[in-house]
């Protein structure tokens, strides 16, 4: 019997089409709730405690990448709308002891009215100039956010105390999350309620909502105006106003993603802030995959992957020259990290990592087709 | 046609807002130097040797941008590399600093040869932005191989007895080794004009800029010459390193923090404008230094302390950028059309 047609009886059951039009929302929930389990499991890496930040990365590369893939801006200054989620609800907790959730929803305004402002100024700038200006623009946020305006920020210290709202408690040495419905809900999945499910469940909906304008109107008329900018203006598409709301939305998301690492830091510190931040997530999301929308969480999975993995990885055994002492070198990962990444951009740009699987994937589906239909 | 130019640019609210701009900056100085003469002083000083190594750095940049077309971010790592180069041959192998002074740089320029040949060949004629990111992984790469060989800690080196202490100006002093510095870098940059405004190599280095087929069409081997080119940007990159290490010291944040200086220049500059960048440079050296004392002098005469802000030298060049920037979109000397 042949192979596809011994698919097609194990998914009989299943609406094929139903599974296709969802497959990406169900691959978000598939990443967000597997993650920690496959982390976590020995035969991987065996450290379940990364994968939470892994999350609110992979959702902060997401939101960059509704610029960087979907409409070509590029932005050296990410860091602004991340620090901006981060400090906001660290300062609504800590100062003013305000709810987590109005806070969150507080910096993603302010995040969005800061990054409509700074796009609004420098949108008619070319590509090089652009990414140098919102650098410009994050260096300058920096500088403010570290000379500690009113005593708000706390300099370079950052801030510590009082920004864990009173819902997360702590369980047998885990963060768990306090409050009897969630803990119902997850219960009725026969799931502990911790901190992580938590964020999973937020970056599901954060991320499907991404999906969501990307598939409307607003997010295909941003890929004409990547696609062709000149074609896009001469059939009457306002390229310039599309920009900046796609900035401005990739800035509120940033900053729900900030607001979850603030949780999960413990606090604020000034490195969210600093230009190393910018250049994390714009390397992760390239070395994903930019053209694709799970590119980025690829991308954010083995930048944290790649270094908890090699940081572990201490002696290397081969058959003929035997055990090699490698914990020395691999502890400077960032070089291989980096090789890896000019001969991903050498051979394809904007495929990246994820679009190697995938192409090696829809080959192997393809061939297997082929082997099908010859039978 | 001189009043025409002239009419041009005084027509149109940019080109006013440049002249309040310059103005603006012009009566700030002249406060400035009114309220703290010595000091004022001073900071001229230091900012143009400042400004002379930025210079250099961002010339390097501009070079291989100019030329190549390709953003090259991997231009702070070779100047990090310079720094550690010179420690390296002093420190560890004992030798004199004038060894380093001349072994780092052509040491620079090879490993730069060697990644244009490797890495950047393939990317000429794509998209910037794709130059930028692959220089960025190789930037990457050099910091983490500085990380292995030298550790994170900061490091300093002894440089010898004739380049330390000062030596008197008339008004202030300025430190032997900033003088050196100046005179090196001043050297680089009547050196790198002559050779591509006054030599026939330089000729056919700007024919193949502006027309890559037709100069090889001509017998003009264009690759051998972008490879010279990078050469000498790579080396000046390290002997700009060599010269601010002996002065300051290093760490590792050396190479990020100059590379996004030496863009910041580039583009105030204008892109496409080789001896534009050694303007701003200088630009951006001096406003460095002196709008600090600017903001001091302003605190004095209103009286209003929150003018006085502290450590704001670390964004000036981002703020002389942004200005630069909005009342001129291509920087001071740019050529229209190029990375837009």
């Amino acid at each position: 019997m042949s192979y596809t047609a011994r698919l097609k009886r194990l998914t009989s059951d299943v609406d094929l089409d139903t599974v296709r039009e969802l497959k990406v929302p169900i691959g978000i929930a598939l990443v967000a709730f597997l993650l920690r389990p496959v982390l976590g499991s020995e035969l991987v890496l065996g450290t379940p405690h990364i994968a939470t930040t892994i999350l609110i990365w992979m959702l902060f590369a997401a939101a960059f990448n509704l610029l960087f893939g979907y409409v070509g801006l590029l932005s050296f200054g990410h860091a602004i709308f991340l620090g901006t989620g981060v400090y906001v609800t660290a300062i609504g907790l800590s100062e003013f002891g305000l709810p987590f959730s109005l806070m969150t929803v507080v910096a993603m305004v302010c995040s969005g009215a800061i990054a409509y402002g700074i796009c609004r100024i420098i949108v008619r700038y070319g590509e090089i100039y652009f990414a140098m200006l919102t650098l410009a623009f994050a260096m300058g946020v920096h500088f403010i956010v570290n000379s500690n305006p009113y005593g708000l920020t706390g300099g370079s210290d950052g801030l510590r105390s009082g920004t864990t709202p009173e819902w997360i408690g702590s369980f047998r040495g885990q963060r768990v999350i306090d409050v009897p419905w969630f803990a119902d809900l997850l219960g009725a999945f026969g799931l502990q309620p911790s901190y992580y499910y938590f964020v999973a469940v937020v970056f599901v909906v954060a991320m499907v909502l991404l999906w969501q304008l990307i598939r409307s109107p607003f997010g295909q008329t941003l890929v004409a105006i990547r696609d062709n900018a000149e074609l896009a203006r001469a059939m009457g598409i306002s390229v310039n106003r599309y920009k900046v709301w796609a900035f401005t939305i990739s800035g509120a998301f940033s900053a729900l993603a900030g607001a979850l690492l603030m949780l999960s830091n413990y606090g604020a510190a000034i490195e969210n802030f600093s230009p190393e931040t910018s250049a994390e997530v714009l390397l992760m999301t390239i070395f994903g995959g930019a053209n694709f929308f799970f590119g980025p969480l690829v991308g954010a999975f083995s930048w944290f992957g790649v270094q908890e993995f090699l940081q572990s990885f201490e002696v290397l055994g081969l058959p003929v020259v035997g055990a090699i002492e490698l914990s020395g070198v691999l502890g400077y990962w960032r070089f291989f990290f980096g090789f890896a990444f000019v001969v991903v951009i050498l051979l394809s740009p904007r495929n990246g990592v994820w679009g190697y699987v995938r192409n090696g994937v829809q080959n192997g589906i393809d061939a297997l087709r082929q082997r099908g239909s010859d039978d | 046609m001189a009043t025409s130019t002239l009419r041009r640019l005084g027509a149109g609210s940019r080109s006013t807002s440049a002249v309040g701009v310059v103005i603006a900056s012009a009566l700030l100085f002249l406060l400035t130097f009114a309220v703290f003469p010595d000091l004022f002083v001073q900071n001229l000083i230091g900012g143009v040797a400042y400004g002379m190594v930025l210079a250099i750095i961002a010339l390097g940049l501009a070079l291989i941008l100019g030329l190549l077309g390709v953003v090259n971010f991997a231009h702070g790592g070779l100047f990090m590399l310079g720094a550690y180069g010179a420690y390296e041959i002093v420190v560890t192998q004992g030798l004199s600093f004038w060894v380093a002074l001349v072994v780092v740089p052509i040491a620079v320029g090879v490993l730069g040869v060697t990644m244009e040949v490797s890495v950047l060949r393939r990317l000429y004629g794509k998209n910037p932005v794709i130059g930028l990111l692959a220089t960025f992984g190789v930037f990457l790469m050099i910091e983490e191989a500085t990380r292995a060989r030298w550790g994170g800690t900061p490091l300093t080196f002894e440089i010898p007895t004739v380049l330390q202490g000062a030596i008197p100006l008339g008004v202030g002093q300025i430190a032997t080794i900033r003088l050196l510095t100046v005179v090196v870098a001043a050297f680089i940059i009547v050196g790198i004009y002559s050779l591509m405004y006054r030599t026939d190599f330089g000729l056919t280095i700007r024919a193949g800029l502006q027309d890559r087929e037709m100069a090889e069409f001509i017998g003009i081997n264009i690759p051998m010459r972008f490879t010279i080119v990078f050469f000498l940007g790579s080396a000046i990159a390290g002997l700009a390193g060599v010269l601010r290490g002996a002065e300051t010291g290093m760490d590792l944040s050396l190479g990020f923090e100059f590379v996004l200086l030496a863009f910041v220049i580039v583009i105030i500059g204008g892109v496409g404008s080789i001896f534009g960048s050694v303007v701003s440079g200088l630009l951006v050296g001096v406003s460095v230094f002196i709008l600090p004392v600017t903001a001091r002098a302003l605190a004095t005469v209103t009286g209003v302390d929150a003018l006085n802000v502290a450590g704001i030298g670390g964004v000036v060049p981002y703020i002389v950028m942004l200005v630069v920037l909005l009342v001129r979109p291509r920087g001071l000397f740019g050529e229209e059309g190029l990375l837009e």
